[in-house]
């Protein structure tokens, strides 16, 4: 009896944890910096050196009050937990708001506010315990992704009243047309790799499985493109693709050229088979034999069984293997950015080279975001296609 | 009818098969029994072509099977497998009606058919029809194995220990229904079991594997009688044999009409086995039974002389 009720006492450790640390970040590390001008860079300001200390105080009461509840209610109030974190989460750009109001000169009309180290971990630090609550909640997948939304709901809000002094958004301002067309070049990339690596993927998966002889040698072969560096791949395609748009004038009018779109499709697609050829493989090879045995028992033919039966059985394993080579590709998709493939590694490799941090983040963020999405959505899709409608469910 | 001439299997340099022959009559209910890796599954497996044959011919209804497309032979072949192998993506529903869609029947006769067929192996159609194959309980799903098995009324069906992974009650209860269906629809049925109680229980023609060779086949009682040597011996349960040949042997058979000495009191149907009423003379100490009809009308009586078989008069 007594152990049951110490047990019901302890505190909800991973989110004491997790506020502990955010409070820490909150006060020691600098919560924004702030320069005159992209050029100059910027100067640190602690959160008690944004509107004095009282005012710091208040704004990392939410946190703290987190903290407390987590401690003495333990799991017992996850709801409280969830709209205290959620309260958290909305003030965070209001407090980047009244930073912006604070520090920035109206005057000078190039300043503007970055956010520091310590607002940025106190972010993540706060995405994690949303996490962390809408798993343990077992919230609907929609729901978690609207918790989500509004944070980024109150942080446009706040831009047309002072927020457009955001750094990211300055970088954003000067060049919006090409950052809509970099996210949809980067996409379509993404896009035209994962499909045309699913496609010859499953082809080489399946004649694989026809000619297990050729197992080994397909396999090394894959595997040694996976070794290549990124960067020499795609120089390596440079002479070859030149040449073939050189002697061929229908490849030159597609637009096939030595860098461009070509070879960093190339590139992907080469990268991208490696994954999507042991997935399939596995996918296909982890069907029950007995079923397989039963299928040819009735008299299904071939293409009958691979079409009715082993395909809508491997499924959930083959679209595990498309999510781990789209997340693959959005990521190296950055690097194609060098060779002329445009896409928003463009933005990252251009601020790298002016040193403009913001630019950097300005093409990794939404690349970041991009990725989680793409993961979440493929690995949602994947436990919807279980065998029987239920997860994990065995015959 | 089926009709295995001189057939062998090598898979490499073993000889799985060794030169078997073996003829089931239509409507015949043939036992394969035998240890494991005795051959007996392979030869099922042969007979639908899931195994192709090395040597010797196998004929159905008198035409060699090769004479017929692989999948055209499965589709007139009931096959039904110990895992079930119920497709783990379909309903029941879907799963019964599988062969007589891949036979391109209309979507309104692959319903009937397995109205028809739940209902035959008393199925509830409102509460199966539409569930998954990891909601039903062994003894449901192995239902539905042999439902889907039936689906397109092949005269022919195999089936390779469907009963193996059930527990013993739920294995008895489908024995009986089996015999019963098997009684009702008059198929062919080739049975492969390692499990001899239930090859006696279930076979017309009984035929004992050892290491890839017919040792012995004929009706289960010949094999009782005079078996063949100490291998089919062993396997028949050695001392239990009497048992298990009374176990056979319906009262009828050894029954007296009725004497005048008076009804006994304890009471008998005529179509309990030997085993039964043997078991209810030691349970009851009485040494008489009378035996009645299905209206519980004695009509004659059974005494323990009789029923062991001891000749003369009592």
């Amino acid at each position: 009896m007594d152990s049951q009720r110490s047990d019901d006492g302890k505190g909800y450790l991973v989110l004491v944890a997790l506020m502990g640390a955010a409070l820490v970040a909150w006060w020691w590390l600098p919560s924004v910096s702030v320069a005159p001008n992209r050029i100059v860079p910027g100067t640190g300001f602690s959160a008690g050196q944004v509107a004095g200390w009282p005012m710091a105080l208040l704004a990392s009461l939410p946190l703290l009050l987190t903290g407390w509840v987590a401690l003495r209610a333990g799991q017992q109030r996850l709801s409280w937990l969830l709209g205290l974190v959620m309260l958290c989460l909305v003030g965070w750009p209001l407090w980047l708001l009244l930073a912006t109001v604070q520090l920035v000169d109206p005057q000078l009309p190039q300043a503007r506010v970055a956010i520091g180290a310590g607002m940025w971990l106190t972010l993540f630090l706060l995405l994690l315990a949303l996490i962390e609550l809408s798993t343990r909640m077992k919230l609907a997948a929609w729901r978690s992704w609207l918790l989500f939304l509004l944070p980024v709901a109150v942080l446009a809000a706040c831009i047309p009243v002072g927020l457009d002094r955001l750094a990211l958004w300055q970088e954003y301002q000067g060049r919006s047309d090409d950052f809509i067309t970099a996210i949809g070049v980067h996409l379509l990339l993404v896009a035209a790799t994962v499909v045309l690596s699913l496609m010859i993927g499953v082809g080489i998966a399946l004649f694989v499985r026809r000619v297990p002889a050729m197992q080994r040698t397909v396999f090394s072969i894959l595997n040694f493109l996976q070794t290549i560096p990124s960067l020499a791949l795609f120089g390596l395609l440079l002479g070859p693709l030149a040449w073939l748009a050189s002697h061929y004038a229908w490849l030159e009018s597609l637009g096939v050229s030595g860098i461009g779109w070509a070879p960093a499709l190339l590139a992907l697609v080469a990268y991208s088979l490696l994954p999507m050829v042991r997935n399939t493989l596995v996918a296909l090879e982890g069907v029950d034999e007995g079923v397989i045995e039963a299928a040819r028992g009735m008299g299904m033919s071939r293409r009958q069984i691979l079409q009715q039966v082993r395909l809508p059985l491997a499924l959930p394993v083959l679209i595990e293997g498309i999510r781990i080579t789209t997340v693959q590709a959005i990521g190296l998709t950055a690097v194609a950015a060098l060779i002329g493939a445009g896409g928003l590694g463009r933005f990252i490799f251009q601020g790298l080279g002016q040193a403009a941090t913001d630019l950097v983040l300005l093409g990794a963020l939404p690349i970041l975001i991009m990725a989680l999405v793409a993961d979440a959505l493929l690995a949602g899709m994947a436990r919807k296609l279980q065998p029987g409608l239920s997860p994990g469910a065995g015959t | 009818m089926i009709e295995l001439i001189g057939v062998s299997k090598r898979f490499g340099d073993s000889l799985a098969v060794n030169n078997i022959s073996l003829k089931v009559a239509s409507g015949e209910f043939c036992c394969l029994v035998g240890t494991s890796g005795c051959g007996k599954s392979t030869t099922l497996r042969m007979i639908n072509r899931l195994i192709e044959h090395s040597d010797g011919e196998i004929h159905i209804d008198q035409q060699p099977i090769r004479s017929f497309r692989e999948e055209v032979l499965r589709r007139r072949i009931g096959y039904a497998i110990q895992s079930t192998g119920l497709f783990p993506h379909w309903t029941v529903a879907r799963n019964i009606g599988l062969v007589p869609r891949l036979l391109k029947w209309s979507q309104a006769a692959v319903d009937a058919r397995v109205e028809e067929l739940m209902a035959l192996l008393r199925l509830d159609m409102a509460e199966f029809a539409g569930k998954y194959p990891h909601q039903l309980s062994g003894g449901q799903a192995q239902r539905v194995g042999v439902a889907r098995a039936l689906a397109a009324d092949p005269d022919i069906l195999l089936m390779d220990e469907p009963f193996g992974a059930l527990d013993p009650i739920t294995r008895e209860n489908l024995q009986l229904e089996l015999r019963d269906l098997q009684a009702r629809l008059g198929k062919t049925i080739v049975f492969v079991t390692h499990d001899m109680d239930e090859a006696l229980r279930l076979a017309d023609h009984l035929v004992v594997m050892h290491e890839g060779q017919v040792v012995q086949q004929g009706h289960p009682l010949e094999l009782l009688r005079e078996p063949a040597n100490e291998f089919v011996t062993s396997l028949l349960g050695g001392e239990d044999r009497g048992l298990k040949e009374a176990a056979l042997l319906p009262v009828s058979e050894r029954m007296v009409p009725l004497g005048v000495g008076g009804v006994a009191r304890d009471r008998i149907v005529q179509t309990a086995s030997l085993r039964d009423a043997l078991s209810m003379m030691l349970w009851r100490r009485v040494e008489r039974l009378a035996v009645v009809d299905d209206e519980d009308i004695p009509i004659g009586e059974l005494s323990f002389r009789r029923l062991v078989g001891a000749r003369g008069h009592e």
